[in-house]
């Protein structure tokens, strides 16, 4: 089966139900994208379908033929995303396990909303979980990332 | 500066013919009685926790032991010995040292990293430095107190003369650890004190990072493990026919610990667990349960707790009948749930090696387990020779998460078993319901608590009874206030539900029922719980400050109407903290935490952001395990098991916060771990100061209360 995954063109052999976070993760080797829970509890396993954030552990196979895959690998090259760039200088990460999830959760949130409010980020961003607490930097790298993404509408 | 004589059972200078050539220097600094190891290593042997290498090309390498879990020791670590190295924090590059036998023993917990490396690692920064200060001068044909070390470089004061440290170490390499060496003044510090960033971010932002489930090698199985769900229980029958029909499934078998199905990926082996068919034989535990535990040990008499601690005459106070305060607290068994499940990969090499990554607390305790595991194996003729203890190499990953549940090596074994019967490497993956089901678990506690008020409303007797299983009475015996007449007490009552350390160990459950009861007495009595801790920790100055600190910075006492707060304080692992939480009260969803105050004394500040980070996820720790999440024993078994039934706290849900550092010259404390115990305390007060009514059971449902 065909699928694209981060802007190629990929072929995989595997069953049409075998859940994305799988494919990724064993079949090829994208381990950036996390098991946490298998049922779409956890956000751990977040990629971006489309552009709109899906649970990669009960999203099939089947369901993402002909649909463009953006997983972490796939920001950018060199950490130079505005939304990485700012979990850096936010030093957001604390064990980093949740972060790919919740980096694409907010990537997909300001790709919607160019300024997001308190609401809106809590709306976007309420079940993607992380144990070592990095909510309350999470909120503010959302914030600071907008703003830059902004500043750089306007130039 | 002031000067030290290098103990040489902690630092020794490496031939480059070990590591490459450069200058290579070991340190040891030992290991506290807690997480010694009897056998690991042996006394004269030198077993380094850390290695300097300064190679001829100029690139300054640490290699640390610690396992990283999202506490900093990869920065923090190298930041105390590039202080004294004098070389550019940019220039340094941090390595994960993976464990080779001969090194001894290794163990993340008790935040312990910092307390134990803050001599040692400065000081062999500082030995490092000395040598090549003297190859310096050597070079230079200058006496060594003519010569300085700069960024870098040594150099000759006078002339302005410098040579890299590059072009210095293969002579430094050959001079002998010096006698005397010198350390740096607190207010000479550059690179401790900074918040500089983490060096182990930017892979964490960008998919790169390996965690023990990122393990990828050529051939590799996958497996996972079906534990029997009563605890102690045993398999009676299994048919793993429907199992083996799946495409996918390689193989179906029993280990010690629960049936394994090993696939070809971990999703077809997660569907084969599933289409097992099991018939258990729950043994002795099957109808054990956790609320008959807690009556358990409500119905315990105090009497028969064990003194450990006692002061003055309590029992005559308490008994003549002035005003007496009384109490049962009761705190559930809390479960670990790191992001990453339990995992180990694990592979028994042609060449007759056995090679294991692991994220683990404790490399050693990994080490130790494969080395039993294995060679049980062998005593019971299952696997060809497997020899001596080189033949094992432990290669500790990132680990998502540990809280404490890394310490114990459960999955290491498990791995080993299954990885023996499989030419290939075999990674061992978790799901997360084995994970929530199969814990070493935060004790259920029930502290017993009486205390007596003397006529202006100040205690002046009280007895404290902690009771679960494998408990401790730490941080409470004695207490830190001055209460005339104390008696701490303790019952230990086994059960048969795994126990181990959890986040805060002993402080989180004896923090709450400690800091609870003093705001219910200070409530009957009429006083101010703010002046009254002040006031009884005359002998405790810097857990006043911090309470002090977080008081001012909070409001205290706050505007009564819609604001409530309440403040709890507590020592643990060598730092003092005391927490603020204000309640407020909204049309939309009742009482909720509006903000948390934090105030932090942990000594010698070594990077500010990294303990802000700390104190953020350690207040969002206890939050959860305050406001949300209980584990339930019914029939021997773990009623929950994923995040839709043992939730977690979500960002919506987390309050705002404020984390302010007292910063002093006393030793650096542990950051880790010291947040967590005064937040529920903090919370059941403020809930106190609300509603007038205490909190007797955790977690509480702030929903639930009317006002
Ligand atoms: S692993 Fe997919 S939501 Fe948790
Ligand atoms: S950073 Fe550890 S789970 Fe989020």
């Amino acid at each position: 089966m065909q699928i694209r995954i981060n802007g190629s063109s990929i072929t995989v052999d595997a069953p049409e139900d075998m859940p994305l976070l799988w494919v990724l993760r064993d079949l090829l080797n994208l381990t950036g994208t996390k098991y946490g829970c298998g049922m779409g509890a956890c956000g751990s396993c977040t990629v971006l379908l489309d552009g709109e954030p899906v649970r990669s552990c009960i999203t099939v196979l089947a369901d993402v033929q002909d649909k463009e895959i953006l997983t972490i690998e796939g920001l950018s090259k060199d950490n130079s995303h505005p939304v990485q760039q700012s979990w850096l200088e936010l030093q957001v990460p604390q064990c980093g396990y949740c972060q790919s999830g919740q980096i694409l959760s907010a990537v997909a949130l300001l790709n919607e909303t160019s300024d997001p409010d308190d609401e809106e980020i809590n709306a976007a961003m309420s079940d993607v979980l992380c144990r070592c607490g990095t909510y309350p930097r999470i909120r503010k790298a959302i914030k600071h990332a907008a703003k830059t993404l902004r500043k750089g509408e306007e130039t | 500066m002031k000067s030290f004589h290098p103990d040489r059972r902690k630092f020794l200078k490496l031939s480059s013919a070990v590591m490459g050539s450069g200058l290579i220097l070991g340190m040891n600094w030992g290991c506290s009685a807690e997480d010694q190891n009897p056998g690991s290593s042996s006394a004269n042997s030198f077993s380094p926790n850390a290695w300097l290498v300064i190679d001829d090309k100029g690139s300054v390498t640490i290699f640390v032991a610690e396992s990283e879990m999202g506490q900093g020791p990869y920065t923090l670590m190298p930041m105390l010995l590039a202080e004294e190295l004098e070389v550019e924090w940019k220039d340094i590059v941090v390595k994960h040292a993976s464990l080779d036998p001969a090194y001894g023993y290794q163990a993340t917990g008790g935040s312990a990293s910092i307390r134990k490396g803050w001599s040692t690692l400065r000081e062999a920064g500082a030995i490092a430095r000395e040598i090549l200060l003297q190859a310096g001068a050597a070079s230079m044909q200058a006496a060594t107190a003519e010569c300085k070390a700069e960024q870098g470089k040594i150099i000759h004061i006078a002339s302005g003369r410098k040579i890299p440290y590059r072009e210095l170490v293969n002579a430094a390499a050959k001079l002998p650890i010096p006698e005397k060496a010198r350390l740096k003044e607190l207010h000479e510090f550059v690179i401790i004190g900074q918040s500089i960033p983490r060096t182990d971010i930017p892979e964490k932002i960008n998919g790169k990072a390996r965690f023990g489930m990122d393990i990828k090698l050529p051939d590799m199985l996958y497996a996972t493990i079906t534990h029997c769900p009563v605890f102690g229980g045993s398999i009676q029958h299994v048919d793993a026919s429907r199992t083996k029909k799946i495409k996918g499934v390689i193989d179906v078998f029993e280990i010690d610990e629960g049936i394994v199905v090993v696939a070809s990926d971990t999703w077809t082996a997660f569907k084969g667990k599933d289409a097992l068919e099991i018939t258990w034989n729950p043994g002795k535990n099957a109808t054990l349960s956790s609320s008959q535990i807690a009556d358990r040990l409500k119905n315990l008499p105090p009497e028969q707790g064990e003194i450990t601690w006692q002061e003055g005459d309590s029992g005559a106070i308490l008994s003549s009948g002035k005003t007496i305060v009384q109490a049962d607290y009761i705190q559930p068994l809390q479960a670990h749930i790191p992001l990453e499940t339990m995992n180990c990969t694990a592979h028994f090499r042609d060449d007759g090696k056995l090679q294991i990554w692991v994220p683990t607390q404790s490399p050693s305790k990994a080490y130790e387990t494969a080395k039993l595991t294995s060679q049980s194996i062998i005593k019971r003729g299952l696997n060809k020779l497997f020899g001596s203890d080189d033949d094992i190499e432990i290669q500790t990953t990132l680990l998502g998460g540990g809280f404490g549940r890394r310490l114990k090596q459960d999955f290491v074994s498990q791995a080993v078993q299954i990885a023996q019967r499989f030419k290939q490497p075999v990674q061992l993956v978790w799901t997360r319901e084995e994970d929530v089901q199969h814990d070493f678990y935060h004790p259920l506690t029930v502290h017993k608590m009486r205390g007596a008020l003397d006529k202006n409303g100040l205690p002046t007797a009280w007895e404290l009874l902690v009771s679960g299983s494998k408990i401790s009475a730490s941080g409470i015996s004695p207490p830190p206030y001055a209460i005339p007449n104390t008696r701490v007490m303790i019952k230990n009552v086994g059960e048969a539900i795994p126990r181990g350390p959890w986040r805060s160990v002993f402080a989180h459950y004896n923090a709450f029922a400690m800091e609870h009861f003093l705001d219910e007495m200070a409530h009957a009595g009429k006083q101010d719980p703010l002046d009254l801790r002040i006031r009884l920790l005359e002998k405790h100055p810097r857990l006043q400050k911090a309470l002090q600190a977080a008081a001012t910075s909070a409001g205290w006492p706050g505007k009564a109407g819609s604001s409530y707060l309440g403040i709890a304080a507590f020592s643990s692992f060598g730092s003092h903290v005391a927490e603020v939480v204000e309640l407020r009260r909204s049309e939309k969803q009742g009482l909720a935490v509006h903000k948390v105050t934090c105030a932090i004394d942990c000594g010698v500040v070594i990077n500010p952001d990294i303990v802000k980070q700390q104190m953020e996820g350690s207040i969002i720790y206890a939050l959860t395990a305050a406001l949300k999440s209980k584990i339930t024993v019914r029939n021997g078994q773990v009623e929950q098991s994923n995040f839709h039934n043992y939730p977690i706290l979500k960002i919506d849900e987390t309050p705002e916060m404020e984390v302010i550092i007292l910063s002093n010259e006393e030793e650096p404390g542990g950051i880790g771990e010291p947040g967590v115990p005064p937040l529920a305390p903090a919370l059941a007060n403020a809930v106190l100061a609300a509603t007038g009514k205490p909190v007797r059971e955790l977690p509480v449902n702030l929903s639930a209360i009317k006002l």
